[in-house]
């Protein structure tokens, strides 16, 4: 359904040192800067797939939604979205995607949502009946209810967020792009949201690309990750084996009774954090059953679960592998 | 055929959000009327006192040179209510990255941007435009023409063109400079000469007005086919300068999307 191949772009910008005189100097004088924000990166998504895009600020994952989705130009490589090179943006094309930004809006502002999604209808050329059917399933979905006939001035960050998310699905797209759909939300409004998302995507079939700060996001809805950093891949597979390979320890989190004695704690396993209610050990994956023998036996341990290292975590050791491993290559 | 259709379904959106949009803010359609009267009233104050001592201008008569008045007044009028409103957006979509939306539609992107907002309480100075023609003819002593009517609806046609594509011009800066606010209030400076006819100005000023920022095809033209008195050439020649206008900023227009880079989010 996505095909991206070598995929390139490029910015010059000038760059200027702070201060009065270099102001003045780069008015006659500017040097011009070559900025890599996409540096040759190639991936497949298929048809109903549901992939996490990750990557530090500035890695160049919004540069690349925005090529796929035809708003910019790249500057070298192949890009297909279902058998259209999106730059051409061919109406058949513009029918078939749709990009959602958590930080950018297309509600009209002073007037209710529900104008929105009847401007989109007839831009999109939805026949009628089909608009009300998928509005219906929409409302219930998001449980708009009255949202859509306020004035989206007038409505929470989460309901403008729920409206835009309608807004962009009016068409029905089969391939959506989503960044950082869930930002500034509230925990409970991100979980309606990834709930929605998930569920569009299993009743449509719907391919879908997101990336997230929030790795919860990325945890819930997607089985798939791709990394980039500083414009180029660094990761393509499964979150799990991601995890695995990062971190192959597992968490062990005890709720205790009474306080451990620091001694009792040491021959456990790496100790991540420890108070008197409850204290966190790190072990090997091979060690865990045998861990947790010997914390039930020697522990006053009221409760005990097993758990992979946060992703967050997992990420922020991966940027800095990639960090690490591009100083040593400069 | 089937596209004409679309585009004219599209424009009844558009128009439809715009109305409803202005009924949300009624005080503005009695606030924004009363300010045009006012800057109309005292705009005609330097035509006063230019013809105070002089009877004839450049070959034009006070009465004359208040039918050029009234195409300023209706040019303005357009500018205000249909033109300006939805370009001055634009300048916020590209400064904000929110034209992304825009281009992400399958629709023509400069349609989409040029109908998005109509304000049609802010074109009062239609009636003011009238106004000032039902004066100047009645000085003048004799009405216009049926064929000078006719003419000048043509010219109204093509000076409306001009003037939209003046702005799609001035508008498509945007997308070279971060802020256009100057640009456009060097437009609107430029523009308020075409009060005056452009015979009055003289050498290079006249060649500009009549060539380059074509305000004479606007007010000065249009006025002397209502006044009958407009050559055949001429009428042509405004038409044809209007569509090479509207060819010219479409292709300006399309460069300058090819250009876009879209805020970073």
């Amino acid at each position: 359904m996505v095909s991206v191949r070598a995929l390139r772009k490029h910015y010059t910008v000038h760059k200027r040192p702070p201060g009065l005189r270099a102001a003045f100097r780069s008015l006659f004088r500017r040097v011009p800067t070559l900025v890599k924000a996409v540096d040759g990166i190639s991936f497949e998504i298929a048809a109903g797939e549901r992939v996490g895009f990750l990557g530090p600020n500035g890695a160049g994952k919004t540069t690349t939604l925005k090529v796929l989705s035809g708003l910019l130009y790249p500057s070298s490589g192949e890009v297909r979205v279902d058998g259209h090179v999106p730059q051409h943006r061919e109406d058949v094309f513009l029918k078939k995607i749709m990009l959602v930004t958590g930080q950018k809006q297309q509600l009209l502002w002073d007037l209710p949502p529900s104008e929105t999604f009847a401007l989109n209808r007839a831009i999109y050329e939805v026949p009628e009946p089909e608009f009300r059917r998928r509005m219906a399933e929409l409302t219930e979905l998001l449980e708009l209810g009255d949202l859509v006939n306020k004035p989206t001035r007038s409505l929470s960050l989460g309901e403008r967020m729920k409206c835009e998310l309608a807004a962009a699905l009016v068409h029905g797209p089969k391939v959506l792009f989503l960044d950082e759909p869930t930002i500034g939300l509230d925990v409970s409004m991100q979980a309606t949201i990834r709930s929605f998302i998930r569920r569009y995507n299993e009743e449509t079939g719907a391919t879908l690309l997101l990336t997230s700060h929030y790795m919860d996001d990325v945890a819930a809805l997607c089985p798939r990750v791709i990394v980039i950093d500083k414009g180029t891949l660094s990761y393509d597979g499964g979150l799990d084996a991601l995890v695995r390979r990062m971190r192959p320890e597992k968490r062990v989190v005890l709720r205790l009774d009474r306080p451990a004695p620091a001694l009792a704690l040491e021959g456990l396993g790496k100790v991540v954090s420890a108070d008197a209610a409850q204290v966190v050990l790190q072990v090997r994956q091979d060690a865990v059953s045998l861990t947790v023998a010997r914390a039930l036996a020697t522990l006053s341990v009221r409760d005990l679960t097993v758990e992979d290292p946060p992703l967050e975590e997992v990420m922020s050791e991966l940027f800095a592998q990639n960090r690490v491993r591009a100083e040593t290559a400069a | 055929m089937r596209k004409l259709g679309r585009y004219l379904r599209l424009l009844r959106v558009q128009v439809r959000s715009s109305v409803l949009l202005g009924l949300q803010y009624r005080a503005d359609f009695l606030i924004d009327g009363a300010i045009s009267l006012c800057w109309t009233t005292t705009a005609l104050v330097p035509l006063f006192v230019v013809f105070h001592d002089r009877p004839v201008i450049a070959g034009w008569k006070f009465a004359e040179a208040l039918v050029v008045v009234g195409w300023f007044t209706l040019l303005e009028a357009i500018l205000e209510g249909a033109i300006n409103p939805s370009l001055t957006a634009v300048v916020e979509h590209i400064r904000k990255g929110t034209l992304d939306f825009v281009l992400l539609k399958p629709a023509d992107a400069q349609f989409l941007v040029s109908t998005a907002r109509f304000e049609p309480w802010r074109s009062t100075n239609v009636l003011t435009a009238l106004a000032i023609w039902t004066v100047a003819f009645v000085r003048l002593g004799r009405g216009p023409s049926p064929v000078g009517v006719l003419a000048a609806l043509v010219l109204l046609g093509s000076a409306t063109l001009l003037l939209y594509s003046l702005w799609i011009l001035t508008v498509s800066a945007a997308f070279y400079v971060v802020k256009v606010d100057n640009l456009t209030n060097l437009f609107g400076s430029v523009f308020d000469a075409a009060r005056w006819p452009v015979q009055i100005f003289r050498g290079v000023l006249r060649w500009v007005f009549t060539l380059v920022v074509p305000l004479a095809l606007m007010t000065t033209y249009p006025a002397e086919a209502l006044l009958g008195r407009l050559s055949p050439l001429a009428l042509v020649g405004s038409v044809a300068g209007a569509g090479a206008f509207a060819w010219l900023s479409r292709r300006v227009w399309l460069g300058s999307l090819a250009r876009y880079s879209s805020a970073s989010s």
